[in-house]
């Protein structure tokens, strides 16, 4: 009994967590984005600093018509958002949020989430095919080839982390990254993987992680200025939300992920293990703040790569880099 | 089946040819980034296109036969809304050509506020160009920015001739002579608004910071340069053959600048230096143009000091009868070379205006170019090109 | 200015005036005209693209080609100055001009009404075809040799050639024209002047 009880309480609380966090990071990229862009963004909603606008925006969506083109094929017309949604959703349920704060402890962590989100690709190309529309296909296309091209950099940065903390459940890593490597001066420091040796591996990791979520300067599928949305052309009403969720909630998990195998997830340097579980959310909350920020700055500063150079990029530099990554990062456990 | 057969099955799938059939795109009319309402139905291969056919007329709103039945007074309020980028600029080559061919000539000051105008128009076409061509490869910063900096040039030119956009400020033999307001002062001929060259000058720092603003945050940038350097270069001999002008021209390695050539207003007063890059791709096309914003602030600070004191209109008869003639008057546009031919028949009225638009030559050399580049190339070059659907289709 | 095609105007003694007279005896033309700073050579319709595809070694600048039709009668605006003495043709004009200095040329080749045809430049300008496209559904002149002569700015179901005097402004058919409209008054000019709306 407890244990269905306890499968709900994860369940609502992380659900909960999701929204929550796509709502505040869609709030945070309207504002933050329209002061980057000289402008003052939301307004209206919610008194003058317009925080309800994400829930606004959200409930016009839900109250539109249920829109389907009429060529489209209408059963994977409408399973494509889900399947979009169910592999980033599935993200959430291991990542730590302290030493004990985790919905399932898998052994197979990095595995799991790994595995999960390139399902992502699969429900792309459904959108893309079923719509109907020479653009969608297109976008489909182009968003398949180019998120199965960055799986491998992705994968491989993720396999060095792997390698240096000796497991892939991500509560472990977290652990191995709190390993003292020395004292100074009484205090017990422990540094995480960001700055020891796998920097190279962080970058490689973002920008696997920014092509992933097609997110500008890796666009194409959604090149709005050409295509106008690419794969989403023909998604409205709650399908479109289940896709715009989906993005966001996937930039918040897969900056969790990077936070947690990079920078040292929940935990912080000088931490007693008796506050470990109550702090650990907020240190989690702090870098991955950090590092969705830094996404949503990209996106407003750079233009956006043509396919071809995104193929090339992914192929000719990252792929090779990680592999060397992995190389060195064996040799260095193998010897210290 | 026995996995005899399904091995057999599969073997015979993948040995037969696959026909992929070229795909017909129809880009446009209505579409994000085609400036307009411009069609292209390009045939394409993947993402490579094979074969592209610009549909314009969209906007043909039959320019030459209304000029036909217009007077010339009536013309100048309507030849600037065929490139409305550019208002003013489109006026002065019309006024010069029926200036011509009434032996008039504008006073000093008349030529020289027209000057101004006519540089601070090539500044906002430039500027909006600035901010939409990223726009388009995806950075959408830069338009918010240089649209801000490109108000300050709006008030400029609202406080001079009243209109944003649509300046209708040039009359035959100057410019308008501004009024007071009210009945009592409907006599008194009030010259340039108080102030305006301390703002004019004010302005012109602005813009030059905003110039070195986005060179270095959008031309110095690493993605910028790779989308935009060798995509689309036209070679300067298809250039001259297709007859398109201005920076798009200068880009491609022709030093070829109207200002410097003909002296249609009083450029040879002011220093300045003709803009020209070697390669004649979109990287080049952009740069021409920031280039040519910073030697239009160069011109402005120059003519603010120059312009002398005078009256604004030489005398014309009320009622405008030109005198039989043919005359081809032309000018440096921001987009190019802009011209008139008007065929007088010694009426009120032009017998025949045929309007040279620039951005309808620039466009001629689009089927040509666009075949075999790649669909987001398709998009960087037709902006690169700069033309506004007014001009194209009259 | 409707010229018989081979009178030589007085043309004033400038540098233009020079240039384009040596220029009209080489191309073979058959008279030429310098006014206003507008250089106009007039050629016969049969050594059309010969004539043209010669002077593009010197003024390679190929900037327009359109056409004047010249008619007695109009349906809208004034006509000609003296209609008794005009010769009711098509003139096909293109010009071209220098990229080093201000030298251009403007050429035209007179196309009789009852046989508007003409050799196309489409062969070795390319961007003549446009042009052409356009001269061809404004006015109803064929240019040989240019295989794409599809209507470039009109609708497909249009029927007629707009820019010929003979076709009427549509506009004014549905609703007369109200007259002309004052224009604003001037500075200089009489007293008691009332500031006339600007139309």
């Amino acid at each position: 009994m407890t244990f269905w009880l306890e499968l709900v309480i994860k369940l609502v609380l992380m659900l909960g967590l999701v929204l929550t966090a796509a709502l505040v990071t869609i709030y945070v990229e309207l504002k933050a984005g329209s002061h980057m862009q000289a402008r003052i963004g939301p307004y209206y909603a919610g008194g003058r600093w317009g925080w309800a606008q994400p829930l606004a925006d959200g409930a016009k969506f839900l109250q539109k018509e249920d829109l389907a083109p009429a060529n489209a094929d209408r059963t994977v017309y409408g399973f494509a958002p889900y399947v979009v949604m169910m592999s980033t959703l599935a993200i959430f349920a291991v990542i730590p949020l302290g030493s004990d704060l985790v919905a399932t402890k898998l052994d197979l962590g990095v595995y799991f989430v790994l595995a999960i989100s390139s399902l992502s690709v699969l429900g792309i190309l459904m959108a893309g095919w079923s719509s109907a529309n020479k653009y969608s296909l297109i976008g489909g296309l182009r968003a398949a080839a180019q998120l199965i091209a960055y799986e491998l950099p992705l994968v491989l940065a993720v396999v060095a982390v792997v390698v240096q903390a000796g497991t892939m459940s991500l509560t472990g890593i977290v652990e191995a990254q709190q390993t003292t490597l020395f004292t100074v001066g009484g205090f017990n420091v422990a540094l995480p993987y960001l700055l020891t040796g796998q920097i190279i591996g962080f970058v490689i990791f973002m920008i696997a992680a920014v092509a992933e979520l097609s997110r500008i300067p890796f666009d194409m599928p959604i090149a709005e200025s050409e295509l106008t949305m690419g794969y989403l052309t023909e998604y409205s009403g709650i399908r479109f939300t289940m896709f715009f969720l989906g993005e966001y909630a996937s930039m918040v998990g897969l900056s969790a992920i990077a936070a947690t195998l990079y920078l040292g997830g929940y935990g912080a340097p000088f931490l007693p293990e008796t506050i470990a579980n109550l702090a650990g959310p907020g240190i989690l909350f702090v870098k991955v703040a950090a590092l969705v920020f830094f996404i949503i700055w990209i996106r407003f500063t750079w233009p956006r790569l043509r396919e071809d150079q995104l193929q090339s990029m992914a192929w000719r530099w990252l792929i090779p880099l990680a592999l060397v990554n992995i190389a060195v990062v064996s040799i260095f456990k193998v010897v210290l | 089946m026995t996995s005899r057969e399904m091995m057999h099955r599969s073997e015979v799938a993948v040995s037969v040819e696959l026909e992929t059939p070229d795909m017909t795109l129809n880009i446009g009319p209505q579409h994000p980034a085609t400036h307009g309402v411009l069609r292209l139905i390009a045939k394409i291969h993947g993402e490579r296109i094979e074969t592209v056919e610009p549909v314009i007329g969209y906007m043909h709103r039959g320019y030459e036969k209304l000029a036909e039945v217009r007077t010339y007074a009536q013309m100048t309020s309507l030849v600037n809304r065929i490139d409305w980028v550019s208002g003013f600029a489109s006026e002065v080559p019309f006024i010069l050509g029926v200036e011509k061919l009434m032996g008039v000539e504008a006073p000093e000051r008349a030529q020289w506020i027209r000057l101004i105008l006519t540089e601070l128009f090539r500044i906002s076409s430039h500027l909006v160009f600035m901010s939409s061509y990223p726009l388009e490869l995806g950075a959408s910063t830069p338009l918010m920015h240089v649209l801000r900096e490109r108000e300050f040039i709006l008030e400029l030119i609202e406080d001079v001739t009243g209109g944003r956009f649509h300046p209708n400020f040039s009359r035959v033999g100057g410019v308008k002579p501004a009024y007071g307001g009210g009945s009592q002062t409907k006599k008194q001929s009030m010259d340039l608004p108080a102030g305006f060259f301390k703002r004019t000058l004010e302005a012109m720092d602005r813009m030059d910071q905003i110039r070195d603003d986005i060179d270095t945050l959008v031309a110095g940038n690493e993605l910028f340069k790779a989308r935009t350097v060798d995509v689309g270069v036209i070679p300067a001999d298809k250039a001259i053959e297709y007859g398109v002008s201005g920076p798009n021209l200068r880009a491609s390695g022709v030093a070829y600048d109207l200002r410097k050539v003909d002296n249609y207003l009083p450029y040879d007063q002011v220093e300045f230096d003709v803009i020209s890059r070697t390669s004649g791709d979109c990287y080049d096309r952009y740069v021409v143009r920031l280039d040519e914003i910073g030697e239009s602030v160069k011109i402005i600070r120059q003519a603010v000091d120059i312009i002398p004191s005078g009256p604004l209109q030489a005398k014309v008869p009320r009622v405008l009868k030109v005198p039989r003639g043919q005359v081809y008057s032309r000018a440096e546009n921001p987009k190019g070379e802009f011209g008139y031919y008007i065929v007088s028949e010694g009426g009120k009225m032009p017998y025949r205006l045929k309007i040279r638009s620039t951005s309808f030559s620039n466009l001629t050399i689009l089927p040509w170019i666009l075949e075999g580049q790649l669909i987001p190339d398709l998009v960087a070059i037709l902006g690169s090109l700069d033309f506004v659907l007014g001009d194209v289709d009259r | 200015m409707s010229d018989k095609p081979d009178a030589a105007l007085e043309a004033d003694a400038n540098p233009l005036a020079d240039y384009v007279g040596d220029m009209a005896e080489r191309l073979g033309a058959e008279g030429f005209a310098v006014d206003f700073d507008t250089a106009r050579v007039f050629v016969a319709r049969e050594k059309w693209v010969d004539t043209i595809n010669e002077a593009r070694k010197e003024l390679p600048f190929f900037s327009w080609l359109s056409a004047i039709d010249w008619s007695r009668e109009t349906e809208v605006g004034e006509g000609v100055a003296e209609p008794d003495e005009l010769e009711e043709r098509f003139e096909v004009m293109c010009r071209l001009s220098s990229v080093t200095d201000d030298k251009a040329i403007q050429f035209f080749a007179t196309v009789p009404k009852d046989d508007p045809t003409i050799e196309s430049l489409t062969g070795s300008i390319g961007g003549a075809e446009w042009h052409e496209r356009e001269a061809h559904e404004m006015f109803g002149i064929m240019f040989e040799g240019n295989n794409n002569l599809v209507p470039l700015y009109l609708p497909d179901e249009f029927i007629g050639n707009p820019l010929l005097k003979s076709f009427p402004l549509i506009a004014r058919e549905v609703k007369p024209w109200p007259g002309e409209v004052d224009v604003e008054g001037l500075v200089s000019d009489q007293d008691g002047d009332e500031e006339g709306d600007a139309s």
